[in-house]
């Protein structure tokens, strides 16, 4: 019967041609698996997001490694004649204290300067020795305790002052302007003379500290500078500030006090004249009485200090180099408070013959808590970075941020290793750390792809692929089993 | 009497400590108001601040800390910038509107092009290169003023060094100065652009004749504009002029036909209270010349029909008010009486978002031919066919375009500028046509509000002094208003459906190919009626 019936239709087997082999029909389904194989690593690099991988384990070990300064305090043997045992009950005082002192480890021993590191022995001379040496020992002890202590460090005291003080930075701007609240309505400053008083009043303290901060001095002069607020009429017609108005003095709205060109933080000092109908502006105290300061100072911003001036003047004044010596002073106070130089023990005077501004004790506390500060921040940066990066895994970590986050490492690595040979370059290798460090955390690279969930990549995956690989699978699943089929039949045959 | 002595002497005695202290820096600051031939009014702001015997910074002391910078006057947010940079002439200006020369003439700021316009010369020869600088110079002033300065990139910068010299002197360092000019038609200026500006003025707007500039009139006028320009003169120093323009119309806000205004019409202000610090404060009037007026208060000094008020020894608060006697009639024909010597049309033409046809129509008023320099800075996205450009006039004669310079633009990265001179005979229209072809952008390059189109910076035309016969007053930069192009824009309001229309169609086409490459045809034979169903019951 079929034979008849393949004489009457004049047709081929479909089955007969060359393309519907089940050889050929197998390597045309192959050939599509072999291409999406292939072409997925491709698609891979191509989508994935590049995330080097940061040293955690040494991030975390350096967390952990803490900032160590020895100090030797050398006692000159004619002090300790007299009593060898105070030695043994210096080093008694400063071990029991322990706490915030950490980081530093002091060691007291007699001998004299000769052999001693240029820099970490520090000659504790005391210039009114001959009073002081006339107590008996007991009562000179803790005193000399208390001054050491003041001097080596000199901010646990006050966390106040510690507050002030403004974050590290290698360069700072010193931004001087004098503000005429509104000078159309008569007295007008027009001008100072700056230049002066920088040179005798800024220009020492930049010197001094030009090994932990450069400094970019600039200044202008505003002729308005309405205030936000109204200041309070007080009795005897002048206007007083009372301190929560200290809080929204500065109307950042109004004045142009902060720059755009450059990144670097600003020290604003604020010299505000009152106009001349509200004169005399005062400052008043918490209980309403009058302060005898003129000046305040601004948290880590800067500082302000208001001028009344005379009523007596012309209608155009210009503050000339004296007038400025007196109103400076403040200003220098306040760059120096800011800048978190240390004051003196009560009982501490610099040498006369010494003409330098700051003592080399003031400046080694200085630098011991700038390394300190600088240290802690990039520990903290860098824990940070790492952490964030775990959590996110998104987030791009490229070839910029390792380096900075390696460079990071080894400043602190390079830090610990000369902590005890150089206060100088300690500090300077943790401030390389700190920038580095927070370099790395703000690198702008790392937030490309925050916001592109994975669930956006299917659903844009989805519509295109699920739709293709159906009929694929299917077409591999359904000759797979046609394949075992046949291999069977083959076999029980 | 004695107190009086001493007085007289106090002051004798301050005076020159003043002027010894306030002499490296001045400010002076002047208004000129203008009725326009249409009844219009403008009133160009100009407040001038010299820094005497100072240099701009050379390129080469960018490796050294800067000296300190010291200012009374000069606004040290900008002097900043100038110093960071190197920049030794600096221009911006910043306008909304078209300016319309044909019934307002030449405007008395030149400079009032379309948007935001931003130009420079630097030296070369520092650390960095000037396009870094010019980069930097670009985000600095887009933070100082609030505008978009800052996508003035690369895309849009040109350097055309003939219609945009020098307006004050270069140093001779032994380095060569080059000029970036980048434009950017689609600004928009607002209040926002002038609380900046109005902070680099030593008085801000509390007093002197800045105290007019009320940004509710301003931003209600019918043309408005502010510019910064910064320049450096050998013999006196560096100079800024901040300058704000505008044309208001107090036909518009008057019941009647009258034209008349006054400060507290065009402003709501008045000036009450002078600059203490401003050497010279002026506003000058100029009178109407064929009509009956009455201006009060009366004017302490007219010369040459311009009445002059000086603000530094006012003792009450200045309202200057202009009045008409007659109803103010509108001139028929504008274009007959325009003080112009060319008027210019541009045109972009054909409806395609693929091709078009650039056309430029200038039209010489003057009874003698004139020179003028044409000036297209085109960004990419619209490219010239140069050899399409036609030139014709309706008189006779050829030769009208000469001395053609094309810098072709570069896809994604540079614009074209085409800079040519033509030759405009006596009172004769030249024609120039050029086709033109539009660029299909990517994705991401679309601006937000794609569909409506892009802004095209305006033509410059500058008429050449060397010219015969031309008024010297006639040689500033004419500018065309800006054009609008329809680029072809995808929908970008659906991507998802988008994405899940254009998948399905792939994976059906890919599914049915796969298909017919895999499937198996076999002859499927069936048997006849009968023996099926026989079969069936088997």
């Amino acid at each position: 019967m079929s034979a008849s019936q393949e004489q009457e239709t004049p047709l081929r087997d479909p089955a007969s041609t060359f393309f519907q082999s089940d050889r050929v029909r197998r390597l045309i389904i192959a050939s599509y698996w072999v291409v999406i194989l292939l072409a997925t690593p491709l698609w891979w690099h191509t989508t994935s997001i590049e995330r080097l991988s940061l040293p955690t384990a040494q991030v975390q070990y350096q967390a952990k490694t803490l900032l160590s300064f020895p100090i030797a305090i050398r006692l000159d043997p004619s002090l300790v004649q007299d009593d060898p045992s105070i030695t043994g009950k210096l080093q008694q005082f400063f071990d029991t204290k322990g706490g915030q002192w950490s980081g530093l480890s002091i060691h007291v021993e007699v001998g004299s300067e000769a052999g001693m590191l240029s820099w970490s022995a520090i000659r504790f001379v005391s210039h009114e020795s001959s009073r002081l040496f006339e107590h008996p020992w007991h009562v000179f002890l803790p005193h000399l305790a208390d001054i050491l202590a003041t001097l080596l460090v000199p901010y646990s005291s006050d966390p106040d002052r510690e507050y002030r003080i403004a974050q590290y930075s290698p360069r700072f701007r010193l931004s001087f302007t004098l503000l005429n609240e509104d000078a159309a309505a008569g007295q007008v400053i027009t001008g100072w003379d700056l230049t002066n008083a920088i040179r005798h009043h800024v220009d020492p303290i930049v010197t001094a500290l030009s090994i932990l901060h450069n400094f970019t001095i600039e200044s202008q002069v505003q002729f308005h500078a309405p205030l936000a607020f109204k200041p309070q009429a007080l009795d005897n017609e002048s206007f007083g500030l009372t301190p929560e108005d200290l809080t929204v003095f500065i109307n950042s709205a109004e004045w142009t006090l902060s720059s755009s060109s450059s990144n670097d933080p600003v020290l604003h000092f604020v010299l505000f004249v009152p106009s001349s109908v509200r004169k005399p502006l005062v400052i008043l105290n918490p209980d309403g009485s009058l302060s005898h300061s003129n000046s305040f100072l601004i948290p880590q911003w800067g500082g302000v200090m208001i001028y009344n001036p005379s009523d007596d003047s012309s209608p155009h004044r210009y503050l000339s180099s004296a007038d400025l010596d007196t109103l400076f002073p403040a200003f220098s106070n306040q760059l120096l408070a800011l800048l978190g130089v240390p004051g003196l023990h009560a009982d501490v005077r610099i040498s006369p013959d010494d003409n330098s501004l700051l003592s080399d004790w003031q400046l080694d506390a200085l630098l011991r808590r700038r390394a300190f500060e600088n240290d802690q921040g990039a520990k903290d940066t860098l824990r940070s970075t790492v952490k964030l990066v775990d959590q996110i895994e998104n987030m791009p970590v490229g070839q910029v941020v390792r380096d900075d986050v390696w460079d990071a490492l080894s400043a602190l690595k390079k830090m610990h290793f000369v902590s005890a040979n150089s206060l100088v370059e300690t500090m300077r290798l943790s401030a390389d750390a700190a920038t580095h460090a927070s370099r790395a955390f703000f690198n702008p690279g790392m937030l490309a792809l925050l916001y592109f969930p994975p669930e956006h990549k299917y659903a844009v995956y989805t519509p295109l692929f699920a739709s293709a690989m159906i009929p694929l699978i299917a077409a591999a699943l359904r000759e797979f089993l046609a394949w075992r089929r046949q291999h069977q039949q083959v076999a029980n045959t | 009497m004695l107190w009086r002595c001493c007085l007289v002497l106090i002051g004798a005695l301050c005076t020159p400590v003043l002027s010894k202290h306030l002499s490296n820096e001045e400010f002076r600051e002047q208004v000129s108001l203008q009725t326009l031939q249409d009844g219009r009014v403008a009133s160009t702001f100009s407040f001038n601040i010299l820094l005497k015997d100072a240099t701009p910074r050379e390129p080469r002391t960018l490796i050294f800390d800067d000296e300190s910078q010291h200012y009374n006057l000069f606004p040290l947010a900008l002097g900043q910038i100038l110093r960071e940079y190197a920049v030794t002439e600096l221009h911006l200006t910043l306008n909304a509107g078209k300016w319309n020369y044909d019934s307002w003439g030449y405007p008395k700021e030149r400079d009032v092009g379309t948007g935001a316009a931003l130009w420079a010369w630097m030296a070369d020869g520092g650390p960095t290169s000037i396009d870094y600088r010019w980069q930097g110079l670009r985000n600095a002033l887009a933070g100082l003023f609030c505008a978009s300065i800052g996508s003035l990139d690369e895309q849009r910068t040109t350097s055309p060094v003939l219609p945009f010299a020098p307006e004050g002197s270069l140093p001779d360092w032994g380095v060569e100065h080059e000029l970036r000019h980048a434009s950017l038609a689609s600004e928009h200026v607002c209040t926002e652009n002038l609380t900046p500006f109005l902070k680099l003025l030593p008085c801000k707007s509390l007093s002197g004749i800045a105290s007019l500039l009320n940004p509710h009139r301003l931003f209600d006028a019918d043309w408005h504009g502010m510019g910064l320009h910064v320049l450096w003169n050998p013999d006196a120093g560096v100079e800024v002029r901040l300058a704000f323009q505008l044309v208001s119309d107090p036909l518009r806000i008057s019941a009647g036909k009258k034209q008349d205004w006054s400060f507290s019409t065009l402003f709501d202000r008045t000036i009450e209270r002078t600059c203490p610090v401003a050497q010279s404060s002026i506003v000058d009037v100029a009178l109407p010349r064929e009509a009956l007026y009455n201006i009060s208060p009366e004017p302490p000094r007219i010369d040459q029909n311009v009445a002059f008020y000086d603000l530094t020894n006012m003792s009450e608060a200045l309202d200057v008010k202009l009045k008409w006697a007659l109803d103010f009639t509108y001139p028929l024909d504008p274009l007959k009486i325009t003080s112009m010597p060319i008027s210019v049309r541009r045109t972009l033409q054909g409806a395609s978002q693929d091709r078009g046809q650039l056309s430029l129509v200038i039209k010489n008023n003057a009874p003698f031919p004139l020179q003028v320099l044409y000036l297209e800075t085109m960004p990419w996205i619209v490219q010239f066919y140069l050899h399409t450009m036609r030139v014709s006039s309706d008189t006779s004669g050829d030769d009208f375009i000469s001395n053609i310079s094309y810098v072709p633009s570069v896809p994604h990265s540079r614009p074209a500028t085409f800079q040519a001179v033509l030759t405009l005979p006596t009172e004769s229209t030249v024609y120039l046509t050029i086709d033109v072809t539009k660029a299909f952008l990517r994705y991401t390059e679309h601006p937000p509000d794609a569909q409506r189109g892009w802004d095209l910076p305006p033509a410059i035309i500058l008429p050449l002094s060397s010219s015969n016969a031309i008024r010297s007053e006639f040689v500033g930069r004419i500018y065309t208003p800006p054009l609008l192009v329809d680029l072809a824009t995808p929908d970008f309001s659906m991507p998802y459906n988008v994405i899940v229309f254009s998948c399905s169609l792939i994976a059906f086409i890919f599914g049915n190919i796969f298909n017919l490459l895999t499937r198996k045809f076999v002859v499927v034979r069936l048997g006849s009626q009968q023996g099926t169903s026989k079969s069936k019951h088997d």
